[in-house]
């Protein structure tokens, strides 16, 4: 058998499952009171009886004596034609007359009060209920005590206590099923919008994103809230999305647009030197184009969720070295003064070592491009710590979020692509480390710190 | 057990010792099935039934044993899977034997079909429809007339008490378990039956065991009235002499039935299932009703030698024996003891008083 997982089938199974006990407990709790009306109805034919022949005992010639009603006898079998047994016993528990010798209430039957006992017993292998009525004479010379004591066979209790089964069994039997057809009914009833929902989306042109429009019962309506959240977030995204292309096309075009320019003016002279100048001018634009298409690449792939680099233990202090060493005739070029502060040990943490050496090359780059004098690149010990300090105009703390967006940039620059500090916050969301962007030392200047998780001892 | 088995060698003496019959199998199998039966019924009377079963069933050996109704009673007590089918006139001790759980269910057509009154659970089956009966002499009819009742009985038994004195017999009810029976269903049925037991006394009855020795005596002319005869054995007798007449009375005719029954640990279960089911259905029953005085029950039956007969001629005086649980209060010790210590006094009373 194939189960498929369904919400119908659950809901079904568990709602049925207790009905399904529920009924066994009403049948079995029918059963029994079945059998209990049953014997109360057959039990007055015992006492009936028990009471007839108590009635017929006397104290004659010394002795119990008992003239046996048959009627007695009688009564105690009905139409389902019991087996009938009685029984005489004296104080002593000593048998006088009868046709069987059964058993008393109990062994030691002299201590029971007197009154009326009923109980199921077996008997040379038949099942009988017995009546034993313990009484006295009533004779103002003899007060002696005995036991009359009648049983016969259950066929007619079990014949009532079918017959009141069967009454109970139907009446069970059309609630189960009035339950059962409910239940269906109410289930499909509940699950219907659910359908509903299904057909609403799959209904929907795969290309829009506009929220779910449908009424819903409150469970669902909170499934659709969600969906539509969902969707405006990807409204956005795709909103991102749009401009960023926008953006890299415009700034694409500019430096593309500059070399056609150049190259179309430079083609009008004759003179070589000019055509020499021209070649220097594009072979700088074109390079500085090169970069800004790196970038982006590189942004692009920071910025895919999808993208998760598998990281390695790295030491920052060898990349922070390795960084300045990198930049350093540059910077020594413009006049920066571009230096590393170290600790005593290796700081180590998980981490990709060439994303780290961007994100270094692009902060030194930005001090640099911004008129720093002085840039400094340090590493600290726990927490790790990689931080890149200059004493440039810095950044008003306002804006400091908005320079985290591409293509935002401080300044009207025409170098710079404003990609720099879009791509060091990529950085550093792969590490799952915390970008801080502070004032520098003596409110100069700006201070970017990439703080890690842990260390790796 | 000892008080009862002693009162039964009080109440049926032997008057018969065990008689067997056999029917061998007519040929085939090298074992052939057995059946055995056992019953208190002369095998003058059974013998037709037999002999018509094993006409229908050549195959089975038949093995029937006539015996008492006590040494029947004991016997099956003994050894309980010695007999397949029990048929006893003893209704008392038959009903005993299946109250207390001895019988094995009969589950036919003929047993489902057989009327409710006849059967009990489907175990203990009568097949027979036996009234008990006067039978006079033609020199009672002739002096004082016929008594048709129980109270013309009475009547003449107390105008002619000295005519008569000597002249009457019936059961001794002390002895005879079929005489205590009728007494206790008589007491039962009318008050007045005292008074009978009274005159009876005073003309000074005789009393004896069997029905037999009643006819023995009537035939010989001892007696002239005889109380309460099995109908079925003295219809016979009374055909073949012609001073003797049969009255059935009609204030209240007592009935007593044979019945039969399988013990539960019968030998041979399937052939005494085939043979209870052959007295009871209509071929066992129609021997019954045209070879024998025993009376055929069978609802499909009528005509000569069936109940339907009995009632269709009696109507509302036949009083059969209910087939209940009533019958154990006949067994009774203590109401044994009461029923017989009244019956003497009631048998004595005239002749202290007097």
């Amino acid at each position: 058998m194939i189960t498929r997982d369904s919400l119908y089938s659950r809901l079904l199974t568990w709602l049925l499952l207790p009905l399904l006990a529920l009924g066994g407990l009403m049948l079995f709790q029918a059963w029994l009171d079945a059998r209990q009306t049953a014997d109360r109805a057959f039990d007055r034919l015992l006492e009936a009886a028990t009471l007839a022949i108590a009635e017929q005992v006397q104290w004659q010639d010394d002795r119990l004596w008992l003239d046996l009603p048959p009627a007695a006898l009688e009564m105690l079998a009905t139409d389902a034609e019991e087996r009938v047994f009685y029984a005489i016993y004296d104080n002593r528990g000593r048998f006088v007359t009868g046709n069987a010798e059964l058993p008393g209430i109990d062994s030691d039957g002299a201590n029971a009060d007197d009154g009326l006992y009923y109980r199921d017993i077996q008997w040379r292998g038949l099942a009988l209920r017995e009546g034993v009525r313990r009484t006295r004479l009533e004779d103002w010379r003899q007060r002696e005590r005995f036991d009359v004591r009648v049983a016969h066979t259950r066929e007619g209790r079990e014949r009532l206590a079918s017959q009141l089964l069967r009454g109970n069994l139907a009446y069970i039997l059309g609630m189960a099923l009035l339950a059962a057809a409910t239940l269906v009914i109410a289930i499909r009833t509940a699950l219907a919008p659910l359908t509903r929902l299904r057909r609403a989306i799959r209904a929907r042109d795969p290309r829009t994103l506009a929220p779910l429009e449908l009424p819903l019962p409150r469970e669902l309506a909170e499934l659709r809230e969600t969906l539509n959240e969902l969707l405006a977030r990807m409204r956005r995204v795709r909103a991102n999305q749009e401009r960023f292309i926008g953006d890299a096309s415009h700034q694409l075009r500019t430096p593309l647009a500059g070399l056609s320019a150049r190259a179309e003016l430079a083609l009008r002279q004759d003179d070589p030197t000019q055509w020499r100048q021209a070649l220097v001018a594009m072979q700088d634009t074109s390079a500085r184009t090169s970069r800004l298409a790196i970038q982006l690449l590189s942004l692009t792939r920071l910025d895919n969720p999808e993208y998760r680099p598998e990281l390695s233990p790295v030491a920052l202090d060898d990349i922070a070295r390795q960084a300045v060493k990198q930049h350093w005739s540059a910077c020594h070029r413009d006049g920066i003064d571009l230096g590393v502060e170290t600790p005593q040990t290796t700081v180590k943490v998980q981490g990709l070592d060439w994303q780290l050496e961007e994100a270094l090359g692009n902060l030194i780059d930005n001090g640099r491009r911004y008129g720093a004098r002085r840039i400094t690149v340090r590493v600290a010990d726990a927490p790790p710590v990689l931080e890149v300090e200059d004493d440039g105009p810095g950044i008003p703390e306002a804006r400091r979020l908005l320079m985290l967006r591409p293509f935002h940039r401080g300044s009207d620059d025409p170098d710079g692509s404003g990609l720099g500090l879009a791509i060091v916050d990529g950085i550093a969301r792969t590490h799952g480390a915390r970008l801080g962007l502070e004032d520098g030392h003596d409110g100069q200047g700006l201070r970017v710190t990439l703080i890690f998780p842990g260390a790796l001892s | 057990m000892k008080p009862l088995a002693l009162l039964f060698i009080l109440l049926f003496p032997l008057t018969a010792t065990a008689e067997a019959m056999r029917y061998p199998a007519a040929s085939g199998p090298e074992r052939p099935e057995r059946l055995i039966v056992h019953g208190a019924l002369d095998v003058a009377y059974i013998q037709p039934l037999l002999d018509d079963f094993h006409r229908r069933h050549p195959d089975i050996d038949l093995t029937y044993r006539n015996l008492d109704t006590l040494p029947l009673y004991r016997r099956f007590l003994a050894t309980p899977d010695e007999a397949d089918v029990l048929i006893s006139s003893a209704m008392p001790w038959q009903y005993r034997l299946v109250n207390d759980g001895h019988a094995r269910p009969l589950d036919t057509p003929a047993s489902r079909d057989w009327p409710a009154w006849a059967r009990w659970r489907q175990e203990l089956f009568a097949f027979t429809f036996e009234p008990i009966v006067m039978v006079v002499r033609r020199e009672l009819l002739e002096r004082y007339g016929r008594p048709d009742s129980h109270a013309e009985l009475l009547a003449t038994l107390r105008d002619h008490r000295d005519d008569l004195r000597g002249r009457v017999v019936t059961y001794d009810p002390e002895r005879s378990g079929a005489g205590y029976t009728y007494a206790i269903e008589e007491s039962r049925l009318s008050p007045r039956y005292w008074d009978l037991i009274a005159a009876l006394g005073d003309v000074d009855t005789s009393l004896v065991d069997t029905t037999g020795e009643m006819l023995e005596g009537l035939t010989d002319g001892r007696y002239w009235i005889g109380y309460n005869l099995l109908g079925s054995y003295a219809h016979r007798v009374v055909e073949d002499d012609p001073d003797l007449e049969m009255v059935v009375p009609d204030d209240y005719t007592l009935v007593i039935q044979r019945l039969a029954f399988m013990p539960r640990q019968a030998p041979h279960p399937r052939n005494a299932r085939r043979f209870l089911d052959y007295l009871i259905d209509e071929t066992g029953q129609a021997v019954i009703a045209s070879q024998t005085a025993l009376g055929a029950i069978h609802p499909e039956l009528d005509g000569p030698g069936t109940a339907d007969a009995w009632r269709a001629e009696r109507g509302n005086a036949l009083r059969p024996l209910t087939l209940g649980p009533g019958l154990l209060a006949t067994l009774d010790d203590l109401k044994r003891q009461a029923l017989l210590t009244r019956w003497r006094r009631e048998f004595n009373r005239d002749d202290e008083d007097r």
